[in-house]
């Protein structure tokens, strides 16, 4: 059960990356953020059909899925996963979209800025860990 | 004193704050904030700020024209406005169409920041819109001048705060725009927004 995850910022380029577990341990980490950059272009398309923010899956690669969030602000937060586990991973999102929102809370914090915080990362894995 | 103004509208978690930023809870008058229960800040000193602001603007730019504290207020009102819709726009749904954004603005982040919606919004189609708000709460309380010209007059560089305000939040929504504000008569004032169209 290991999982990828990615905030891609409004310039399609990532804020913040995690490897959860080791997904596609085989064919190398890069494959993460390639499968991740290719599903960015449907999610451009989906985004707008529905208002929703949670996207559910929106790409597939071999056997794994990508699922996808937008915010308000166009902030993708993206998921690559290999079971479906949409309640799962909604909340996980929705939870993560909270703790971004905190984060840009902090004056000293621009749209678009990469997430370095250790705190943060720690608390996306403890997110991970209780919804995946 | 540092020479940079801090922004008034950190906003801090009861748990917490993610970054090192140290705890600060200021938040927009009426803003929910993430922890349970609403965070309120005292109007009058909200608006205290925002009367200071002006003045300490000036004399921290010696030597720089009028327009630069102009420019000050509004870049100010601009970051605000970011990280406030941002939380504003939490739970909203997405956005599909640049008037939805418009009336967002008019209500609900008009509402958080003055304890009202907007009077009026007109709009060509063409993305020019003018919100019209009769009772500015910011001017309210104006007073010191005899004739309302000159009342007008002195609280014209108050309007930039909230140019930039309403330029953030569209910004943080993804539109790039410019807004600009009038005000033909204290309490009531004009923004008008012009939206890039073919975005």
């Amino acid at each position: 059960m290991s999982y990828y995850f990615a905030i891609v910022g409004t310039r399609d380029s990532p804020i913040y990356e995690a490897a959860i577990g080791n997904p596609l341990k085989d064919d190398g980490k890069h494959l993460h953020q390639f499968v991740l950059h290719a599903a960015l272009d449907f999610v451009d398309d989906i985004m707008w059909t529905t208002p929703n923010m949670y996207l559910r899956v929106v790409d597939k690669f071999n056997d794994w899925f990508v699922s996808a969030f937008v915010s308000a602000g166009n902030i993708r937060f993206m998921l690559l996963h290999d079971s479906k586990n949409e309640d799962g991973i909604r909340n996980f999102f929705t939870d993560v979209h909270e703790l971004y929102v905190k984060s840009l809370m902090n004056p000293f914090y621009e749209v678009n800025d990469p997430i370095d915080n250790p705190a943060f990362d720690l608390k996306v894995r403890t997110i991970a860990r209780r919804y995946l | 004193m540092s020479s940079a103004l801090p922004t008034y509208s950190t906003t801090s978690v009861s748990g917490g704050s993610i970054n090192n930023a140290p705890p600060s809870s200021v938040s927009a008058v009426g803003a929910t904030s993430l922890a349970s229960g609403p965070l309120l800040v005292a109007e009058p000193a909200l608006f205290g700020l925002l009367i200071e602001m002006g003045p300490a603007l000036e004399a921290a730019m010696t030597g720089g024209a009028r327009e630069a504290v102009f420019f000050k207020m509004e870049m100010l009102g601009y970051n605000v406005g970011q990280r406030l819709v941002e939380r504003l726009a939490k739970d909203h749904a997405r956005f599909t169409d640049t008037l939805d954004v418009v009336k967002f603005i008019c209500k609900e982040f008009w509402m958080a920041v003055f304890r009202k919606q907007v009077d009026n919004l007109k709009t060509n189609h063409r993305g020019v819109y003018v919100l019209q708000d009769n009772n500015f709460r910011w001017f309210m309380n104006a007073s010191g001048a005899t004739t309302l010209q000159d009342a007008t007059q002195a609280m014209t560089p108050f309007l930039w705060f909230p140019c930039g305000l309403i330029r953030g939040a569209l910004a943080g929504l993804g539109y790039a725009t410019v807004v600009m504000a009038e005000s033909v008569g204290i309490p009531q004032c004009t923004f008008q927004i012009k939206i890039a169209t073919g975005r």
